[in-house]
């Protein structure tokens, strides 16, 4: 026993030589990671939301692997939540260092145009390739005539309902307009299964929920020009009557405290029989509350006298132009949106995401589960705030201060439907006065 | 002037110098340098990204005029106030409770300061569980109590939400209050008080008479620290209403952050946080000229 301890003692390494070694091996692969990335192949850092659905961020992780095996360009993709991304983006545009590429939401695009890179050739190249964009990828990407990121999806809003208590009070399926759900909402409440649509500081469902609802009636908070405020109509009036009435014919009280995920909350828990929101009920369902899956689908936003509508938000991948290897950037964005690529990532979230190149609305995510069938086509139907004029600061900073939200909520809390347009007219007007 | 300068390069003149420049860099590099920053975009029209123009101080002029913005002034107040005083008047009765002899007073002690020490968006998180619309805990047991006969909408409600934020800073900023004044207590001699009961004082003159004009520097520099740190509160508002509803618990700093980093104004979010600076500098001023004379 002793001989065989002495033994190996000397054949072993000593600890003086094993520390020796570890460090003469760290310097090596450093020294060699250094040459790479100063001589070699540039190095990308990509910086996204941190998606709901997890799962979405690993395919994301192993693809970004996969094209540094590839391509031999290192890629590090950082996920942050999307609430903390203005803040980040701010303090890249303004200090010009930080990820190369960068996930924008919305109407960012617009207000960070001049820190990003045109990415045209990209968006044609996979405009050709993949049969078009839906219109909503330009109104959010192209500022004044240049794209300035390349659309990467929305995240569709769609009604969601229980169909076992639609059937209780005599309905196989949603309505289709807003005077209908009216009438369906007096039948659910009346039977202890309120509807809710989140009317409280909710910055996504809130707005997701009410510009459809103020369009479909003919709203407008500004003219095309994107200048001349015009929310003081009749259209308007007649969208603020019917958002009154909805809330004392069906809805429970609680929507003016809602944050973003209490409807998710109030519908897992069989507190409201519906509502509009991400296909994100229905896969958390899939954990949290499996018995209500198969009594759980999806509709489209309803139509008003003036269409149909939907506000969902949408996001998009930009190139800082600080970024040191744009031309690699390009290939990575454009790498990412191929069919085999994108469709992986898509498929993951289930009607999480939908695309916005056309080629996308047949992808086959959307026959794997005939109730996220009708997810497909609301990219179709989504504007952005401020529509029909162009996304700019000036409608964003009137979303960020819930104008069109506050002035349902003032109603839904007793005020006149006069009264409280004539708020939000003035906010509007003091908002578009400024450059 | 040459014996100034003379004085000035004696050596412990120097190493006084010395010793005080990196207090001083720091001070310089970390406060000095992004305050006067701020004060420059305060003063122009700058927007995300773009240079921006100086315009004076129209960016403050057209906060005034803003209904909006005065609804977060007024709110602001409120709010500050109210937690101000609450956490004032619970501070000293919970200074003067903590001062008495009793049994585990020491982690009595200790446990008092837990609100101050958790994370505030942690606790805030666990406080909008609280108030939450569905699962309430209040609500379940008011409701339970036979309290109340309907639920308080703690949040929806432009009221309770007021009330809500004002309780949860009440909550977070009353163990500063209490162990602040509960040091005061203990430095007071214990002789003051014999003398107070040799002429007949009971518990309450004993306190008004002797306990608080003592205690009077103390509660100045609590107060003001807690002004300054209310009005410049964030979290609390930001996780539990996020100004809402209906504007209704929109203050300084969540309406700075909306205006200046969401809707990319930031010459306009610096003037709505600087708003307030001039009125605060004058508070300063002569709460610290109280504080010397004293």
């Amino acid at each position: 026993m002793q001989k065989k301890k002495k033994h190996s003692k000397q054949k072993g390494i000593s600890r003086r030589k094993f520390l020796g070694m570890a460090a003469g091996t760290t310097a090596a692969l450093s020294f060699g990671t250094y040459i790479r990335s100063g001589l070699g192949a540039p190095r990308l850092s990509v910086l996204s939301w941190a998606n709901t659905l997890h799962a979405m961020d690993d395919v994301l992780r192993e693809q970004a692997k996969e094209y540094t095996k590839a391509k031999g360009i290192d890629v590090s993709w950082e996920f942050i939540s999307h609430q903390d991304l203005p803040a980040k983006v701010a303090a890249a545009v303004e200090s010009g260092a930080g990820p190369d590429i960068i996930n924008l939401w919305t109407d960012m695009p617009h207000l960070h145009a001049k820190a990003l890179i045109n990415v045209g050739d990209v968006c044609a190249d996979l405009a050709k390739n993949l049969k078009g964009w839906a219109p909503v990828g330009k109104d959010i990407c192209n500022v004044g005539g240049t794209w300035r990121a390349v659309p990467w999806g929305i995240i569709p809003i769609a009604i969601t309902y229980r169909t076992d208590w639609l059937k209780e009070v005599g309905y196989d399926r949603f309505p289709d307009t807003y005077d209908e759900m009216l009438v369906l909402a007096k039948k659910l409440k009346d039977k202890g299964h309120p509807v809710g649509f989140a009317l409280g500081r909710a910055l996504g469902d809130a707005n997701q929920s009410h510009y459809p609802m103020f369009w479909a009636f003919g709203g407008k908070e500004c003219e095309k020009d994107g200048k001349t405020v015009a929310i003081k109509s009749p259209e308007t009036a007649k969208a603020v009557d019917y958002r009154r009435k909805l809330f004392q014919a069906g809805e429970t009280s609680d929507i003016l405290s809602w944050d973003d995920s209490s409807n998710n909350r109030a519908f897992l828990a069989e507190a409201i029989s519906v509502t509009g929101n991400a296909a994100s009920i229905y896969w958390a369902a899939k954990k949290n509350a499996p018995h209500l899956r198969p009594v759980t689908n999806h509709a489209l936003w309803p139509q008003g006298p003036a269409g149909r509508f939907g506000y969902s938000s949408a996001i998009s991948l930009g190139i800082f132009k600080f970024c040191k290897a744009q031309k690699e950037a390009k290939e990575l964005v454009k790498w990412l949106m191929q069919p085999k690529q994108y469709s992986a990532w898509m498929g993951e979230g289930e009607g999480m995401i939908a695309g916005l190149l056309n080629y996308y609305e047949d992808d086959p995510v959307w026959q794997k589960d005939p109730k996220l069938e009708v997810i497909r086509m609301i990219p179709k139907y989504v504007r952005m705030p401020g529509y029909p004029g162009p996304p700019s600061r000036q409608s964003s900073e009137a979303m960020v201060k819930y104008v069109v939200v506050n002035m349902f909520a003032r109603a839904v809390k007793g005020m006149s439907t006069e009264e409280t347009i004539k708020i939000a007219e003035d906010e509007l007007k003091r908002i578009y006065a400024k450059t | 002037m040459r014996a100034w300068i003379r004085r000035f390069l004696k050596p412990e003149a120097l190493t006084g110098y010395a010793l005080i420049s990196p207090a001083l860099f720091l001070m310089l590099v970390l406060l000095a340098y992004p305050f006067c920053l701020a004060v420059a975009i305060s003063l122009s029209d700058r927007v995300l990204g773009e240079p921006g123009r100086f315009i004076g101080i129209w960016n403050f002029i057209g906060l005034l005029q803003d209904p909006y913005f005065r609804q977060t002034v007024q709110n602001s107040f409120i709010y500050t106030t109210s937690t101000v005083s609450l956490k004032l008047l619970l501070g000293l009765a919970l200074g003067v409770l903590l001062n008495q002899e009793f049994r585990g007073r020491h982690v009595v002690r200790g446990l008092i300061l837990l609100p101050w020490i958790v994370p505030t968006s942690l606790s805030v998180l666990t406080w909008l569980w609280m108030f939450d619309s569905l699962f309430s805990v209040f609500n379940y047991l008011l409701l339970g109590m036979g309290v109340i006969s309907k639920k308080i909408p703690w949040l929806g409600d432009p009221f309770w939400a007021m009330v809500s934020v004002i309780i949860v800073n009440t909550w977070r900023g009353l163990p500063f209050f209490a162990v602040s004044i509960l040091a005061g207590l203990m430095t007071i001699p214990r002789e003051l008080y014999e003398a107070a009961e040799i002429d007949g004082a009971w518990a309450l003159p004993k306190f008004w008479h002797v306990s608080l004009p003592l205690l009077q520097p103390i509660i100045a520099v609590v107060v003001l620290f807690s002004t300054i740190w209310t009005f410049a509160d964030f979290q609390i508002v930001y996780i539990l209403t996020h100004g809402g509803p209906i504007n209704a618990t929109q203050i300084f700093s969540t309406m700075a952050y909306d205006v200046a980093l969401v809707a990319g104004r930031i010459g306009e979010g610096a003037a709505i946080s600087l708003f307030l600076f001039p009125i605060l500098l004058v508070v300063i001023i002569l709460l610290l000229g109280y504080l010397r004379r004293e």
